[in-house]
């Protein structure tokens, strides 16, 4: 059946030996080792695995290898020439363009082959040739200007500095390319799935095919008995311990016991030689079920005697939430103007392009895990959990991260299930989902359904507001106990609101369980909001701005649900907005089917309180503490080591980069803080034996939290130093500081040193010079109510974004042409990463607002799991966009830094909408706005 | 994928024997873009796979006389950057240019996007308003079929067991006609058209002489909306006239609702291509061929 081959790869002869139905990536990846080329789908729509064939990009996943003899096939890794990047690799580091990495490669091969043939592409171009690469991080800003502008980005030998207006500081503030950057365009960069281990066997998942039912019988003998399998598990191979994301909810078992609950739920696993003999055992695994009746309606999942999920939620309903701050009554009373709609959103999912992947190698003793997460502590603390050890017996490594966005922010079934089977095989075991199992799996956004009523005096001030929200939350609590809330609690953050009542009620449905997805469960209820406040201005003939500004949230404002705004820029994001964009010349005023729209967000910067309770220790051991207002441990932890000839500084902290870009910010404030060039500080935050407990990558709390015990470190550091140095040039430690790689005096110009022989002179004397910081939110944070924890935060973000755009009145298309965006992200301390996060976020979102949505058929199987009708934006589809920075400080931030990441994402889908009507007279009020919804809305209105 | 045995034969003779000899468990491997997603997928199950890389004659666009030859191993890129093609069914090129991604149209083919018969295919309905035909081959013997006759039905074609498409043969357009394709899909790139049209018009004087209205993704094959198109012949172009047409067009599509549009929209979208395409087709033609 094998037959050797001849292949031509980046110049070199490899003969290897191929099955006929081997695919060219599948040899690329895993006989010639060259991983720099990523599988994102396996159906030639992502483009992650493109390659030159004869200079012609190609899809490699849908290429036989067994074709390709005679033809010369060029991957990532062969355009760099004796260690010098090319051109195009150049360009795509030092114009901003590489977030998570996971397409670049692909990108980069596109790009490649197009400028190979035409030096000086247009846009149009480009958009046509890069089409076929989805990105999931950047919104194809950056890269587009990479393409445009390769020649002047690949000459500078330093990149070019965008430096942002902060005199006082050297690092801090600066454009600085990505540490990990060429890696990344280099194909050097190791994900989870490009690491072999010895031994290693390949495992993969059985899972339900019905929506609902009991397992009768599960016969595994046949796939037992296949040549190459080395395992075949089933529920009563697991620990009897469930799981899941909070301690109350844990609700999963690692395979199902006993019931399954929706398509996709786990039933076996297998583990073998290859993926490819794990899938036909899986197909040999014979499983009978009792079907059971099965509920997919958030409204039916209520009634009495709907089939019922789990016998410990009564009515399907997971988690409710009753929320009354002031009194709405009286609010409602005082208004001059109610209105109350209704609003649905939909079922979005990360996808983010490296599908999640992990590997589980028991050792003798000691547990180790390679994960795809972007919260490697609550993956270690779960690990230690579901196994009953103590966790100082687990390593959890968490190797470069193809993007995250809320799905990797929760322990997978991957993640336990590769552990299960190692332990019963003795060998590593890599797990990899496919396109379709990310979508089977999901834990994507909630599909919410929204009623919301505001109450508003004539000029447009809030007396009362109240919102009942349904949310359909899937099969499984994963993070829905918060995301239920978040969909409360951030409403009054934006606006000052004196009476609110929120009603949440978080219902069961035998589909795929929903978790957290960048904003929150917050983007949908900030969308509704927006529509909302934006029809009253309609209605009462008032300034959507002025309306806004009057309402504004102010700095050192605590809100009616008991959160304390400190920084707060939001009427300099809403005005800055309003003038770069010339929203008022505009709004109204634009013909033909154009539109602008207005809507404005914001989000926590880190939530107050850590996910599980009480101290880092095994949750069976610990005593159960009552709730206090305060951190028990430290949310971020940073060592700084200094090298022994000073030169260099090397930070860890245990903060997952998942292509937000931590490994970059970190270092960057560590240097700040220590007095050291940027390029002095390293960073290692994958392995949780090196590097202390960052809790991770959610609620967008990295630079805030992981930013200030970096800082922290950084100052133990110097405080160690000093007195070395103040002893060498003979003054006072007190007068010392350190800048740009010296220490001098503050008094006296003829007082200074290099960094580098200070920290010398002090190895001689004291050993290894050494810093550690921690950082623990302020102590208590949130009122006395239940829930009041979610919502919580060190500070808040706040951002306005305007949307132009086109809709074609007789197809109801939108072309989405422009976005203007102002963000409060307090000190931006990389503004270039700054901006990437919004423009990601903005094409992000626009596409939840008018093509992404999972659909569900009538026995809960997805219609479609896979990137051909599951719509993602391509870089045809994305507008232009203009990121700006207000001016703002937050005093508990590192360097008066908060957050972005997630915040951006959350005007989005309101500024969207309000364009949309504005071009064509219509609110469409459930999301997506299709091109179909819209038409059909005009139908019935003219 | 399941295992499966390539087989590399260097003539047609040789590649039909393989399909006859192994029949419904044999299937062509021109690109591969839809069978490898198909194979991946299990949506469909063989063990032979006949490649047709190693066949010479069948990767070049020729023309003979008016007419324009295809191979079936002419990628989809191909067909969209031919200058040749582009000067006589410029329709075409735009069509292929519509089509997924660059990466998917260096290794799609001609051939493969005419017999896997889907649907939405893009390049069908230019074909069918250009008149264009197909060359089949036996090995032993050869046919011609119009692509008006070549489909069933869904992935279902004349192609008998044994049998493989070589060429695509579109012939000369003529004067004073021009062929516009239209088409509606979700996002910029990698989508499948939701609806689509291709229209023929071609003037004598003040008058249509004739016209041609093909609508894709909206029946199981690529459908000539008869009704409609014997509407134009000898008729005074107007505005009145082609909205009639178009609604007429709208009316004789037969479209499933799915994930993609429902069958109410993909109407109400045939309709507004086929104004917008008869509008364009008339004023190329009168500004004199296509």
């Amino acid at each position: 059946m094998y037959r050797l081959i001849t292949l031509n790869v980046n110049g070199d002869l490899r003969t290897v030996a191929v099955k006929p139905n081997t695919t060219l990536l599948d040899v690329i990846r895993d006989k010639l080792d060259l991983t720099g080329t990523k599988k994102g789908c396996g159906l030639g729509v992502c483009g992650a695995c493109t390659v030159l064939v004869d200079g012609e990009t190609m899809s490699s996943c849908l290429l036989l290898a067994a074709n390709m003899e005679g033809k010369c096939i060029t991957t990532i890794e062969g355009l760099e020439e004796k260690g010098k990047l090319s051109a195009v690799q150049k360009s795509f580091i030092h114009s901003g363009a590489i977030q998570c990495g996971y397409c670049t490669p692909g990108m980069v091969m596109s790009a490649k082959a197009l400028i190979d043939k035409s030096p000086n592409p247009t846009e149009a171009v480009i958009k046509e040739a890069l089409g076929g690469n989805l990105c999931r991080c950047t919104g194809y800003v950056k890269i587009l200007d990479a393409v445009k502008n390769w020649k002047t980005y690949s000459e500078l030998d330093e990149p070019e500095m965008k430096e942002y207006d902060l005199e006082d500081y050297k690092v801090v503030g600066k454009s600085l390319p990505r540490y990990d950057a060429r890696d990344k365009v280099t194909g050097r960069a190791k994900y989870t799935a490009d690491i072999v281990l010895p031994k290693m066997l390949h495992g993969k998942i059985l899972h339900s095919t019905i929506p609902h039912g009991r397992i009768i019988r599960i016969d595994t003998s046949r796939a037992e008995a296949l040549p190459g399998v080395k395992a075949v598990i089933i529920g009563k191979d697991v620990p009897d311990r469930q799981y899941g994301v909070s301690p109350p909810r844990y609700d999963e078992y690692v395979l199902a016991k006993d019931n399954v609950r929706y398509v996709g739920d786990e039933v076996a696993a297998v583990a073998a030689i290859d993926e490819e003999t794990a899938e036909r055992a899986l197909e040999l695994i014979e499983v009978e079920y009792e079907e059971l009746p099965a509920v997919f309606d958030v409204y039916k999942a209520m009634e009495e005697g709907a089939p019922l999920l789990h016998e410990r939620y009564p009515n399907n309903i997971n988690t409710s939430v009753d929320h009354h701050f002031g009194d709405v009554d009286r609010g409602f009373q005082e208004a001059d103007y109610i209105k109350e709609e209704s609003f649905t959103g939909n079922f979005t999912q990360q996808a983010p392009l490296e599908p999640h992947a992990s590997i589980g190698d028991w050792q003798d003793g000691l547990l180790i895990l390679h994960s795809a997460t972007q919260v490697p502590h609550y993956v270690h603390y779960m690990l230690a959990n579901v196994f009953d050890m103590p966790l100082g017996k687990i390593k959890v490594i968490r190797p470069t991260v193809g993007g995250g966005f809320g799905g990797k922010a929760e322990t997978t079934p991957l993640d336990l299930i590769s552990c299960v089977l190692s332990k019963k095989t003795g060998c590593p075991v890599k797990m990899v989902y496919s396109r379709k199992e990310m979508f089977l799996h999901n834990r994507g956004r909630h599909k919410q359904y929204i009623k919301m009523k505001l109450g508003v005096k004539r000029n447009g001030e809030i007396t009362a507001f109240e919102s009942k929200i349904f949310l359909d939350g899937g099969a499984y609590t994963s993070f829905g106990i918060v995301t239920v809330y978040y969909a409360g609690s951030m409403i009054p953050t934006l606006y000052k609101i004196p009476n609110y009542k929120y009603t949440g009620r978080r219902v069961m449905t035998n589909k795929p369980a929903c978790g957290a997805f960048r904003g929150h469960g917050s983007p949908q209820p900030r969308f509704a909001f927006e529509c909302l406040l934006n029809m009253i201005c309609d209605e009462l003939s008032l300034n959507p701005v002025e309306v806004r500004r009057i309402n504004s949230m102010e700095a050192d404002y605590h809100t009616c649900n008991d959160l304390d705004i400190r920084s707060c820029r939001y009427k300099e994001t809403l005005l800055q907005a309003v003038e770069e964009s010339g929203f008022s010349e505009k709004y109204g005023q634009l013909n033909d089917g154009h539109g602008i729209g207005l809507a404005s967000g914001g989000f926590v910067s880190g939530a107050g309180y850590t996910i599980y309770r009480g101290q880092v220790q095994q949750h069976s051991q610990k005593p159960r503490e009552p709730f206090q207002k305060k951190s028990i441990f430290p949310h971020a932890n940073a060592i700084i080591k200094i090298s022994e000839d000073g030169t260099q500084a090397v930070l860890f902290i245990g903060a997952a980069d998942i292509g937000q870009g931590s490994d970059t910010i970190l270092p960057m404030i560590a240097a700040e803080a220590l007095g050291l060039p940027a390029d002095r500080v390293r960073i290692r935050s994958e392995d949780s034996d090196i590097s202390p407990i960052d809790l991770g990558a959610y609620s967008s709390r990295i630079t805030l939290m992981g930013g200030n015990a970096v800082k922290r470190a950084a100052e133990d550091v110097l405080a160690k130093l000093f007195p070395v140095a103040a002893r060498l040039m003979n003054c006072s430690p007190e007068e010392l500081k350190a800048s740009d790689g010296f220490i001098f005096s503050d008094k006296d110009d003829t007082k200074s040193m290099e960094w580098a022989e200070a920290a010398r002179k002090y190895f001689n004397d004291n050993s290894s010079l050494i810093g550690t910081g921690w950082y623990k939110p302020p102590e208590g944070l949130g009122g006395d109510y239940k829930g009041a924890t979610v919502g919580t935060s060190p500070a808040y973000s706040f951002s306005t974004a305007i949307c132009e755009l086109n809709v074609d009145i007789s197809t109801g298309k939108v072309d989405v042409k422009k976005f203007w965006d102002y963000h409060d992200c307090g000190t931006p301390v990389n503004p270039m990463s700054v901006h990437g996060q919004v423009e990601g976020a903005v094409v992000m979102t626009t596409g939840e607002a008018l093509m992404e949505d999972m659909v569900y058929n009538d026995r809960g199987e997805l219609v479609n799991p896979n990137l051909h009708e599951y719509l993602l934006m391509t870089i045809k589809d994305t507008p232009e966009i203009f990121s700006g920075i207000v001016d703002s400080y937050e005093e508990e931030g590192p360097y008066g830094a908060k957050e972005v990441g997630e915040g951006a994402t959350v005007p989005i889908l309101g500024a969207v909408a309000h364009a949309i009507k504005d071009a064509t007279g219509v609110w469409i009020t459930d999301l997506p706005i299709t091109p179909e919804k819209i038409l059909k809305a005009l139908k019935e209105n003219y | 994928m399941r295992d499966f045995i390539i087989h590399e034969p260097d003539n047609i003779g040789g590649a039909c024997s393989l399909l006859l000899e192994f029949g419904t468990q044999a299937r062509i491997i021109a690109g591969g873009t839809d069978l490898l997603v198909d194979l991946k997928q299990h949506n469909i199950e063989i063990s032979h796979l006949v490649s047709l890389a190693k066949i010479g004659g069948l990767k070049s666009i020729t023309t003979i006389g008016d007419e324009i030859r295809i191979g079936a191993l002419v990628s989809l890129n191909e067909v969209a950057e031919s200058l040749t093609v582009k000067k006589r069914l410029r329709a075409l090129c735009k069509a292929a240019a519509s089509m997924a991604s660059k990466q998917i149209r260096n290794q799609g083919t001609i051939g493969g996007n005419i017999a896997s018969a889907v649907p939405s295919a893009d390049l069908p309905p230019a074909l069918l308003a250009a008149g264009a035909h197909v060359i089949i081959t036996s090995g032993e013997s050869e046919r011609k079929v119009p692509m008006s006759n070549f489909f069933y039905g869904p992935r279902k074609t004349v192609l008998a067991v044994g049998e493989i498409l070589t060429q695509v043969v579109i012939p000369s357009i003529g004067k004073k006609t021009a062929i516009i394709y239209k088409k509606f899909k979700l996002r910029g790139a990698n989508a499948l058209a939701v609806a689509s049209v291709a229209t023929r018009i071609t003037v004598a004087g003040n008058l249509i002489k004739e016209g041609r209205i093909v609508l894709g993704a909206v029946a199981p094959v690529p459908m000539i909306a008869e009704l409609a198109s014997e509407m134009l012949a000898g008729q005074i172009p107007s505005h009145n006239l082609f909205f009639r047409v178009a609604e007429a067009a709208a009316a004789e599509a037969k479209p499933i609702s799915d994930i993609r549009g429902s069958r109410e929209y993909r109407k109400e979208l045939i309709q507004v291509l086929t104004k917008q395409s008869l509008d364009e087709a008339f004023k190329r033609a009168t500004g004199g061929g296509d």
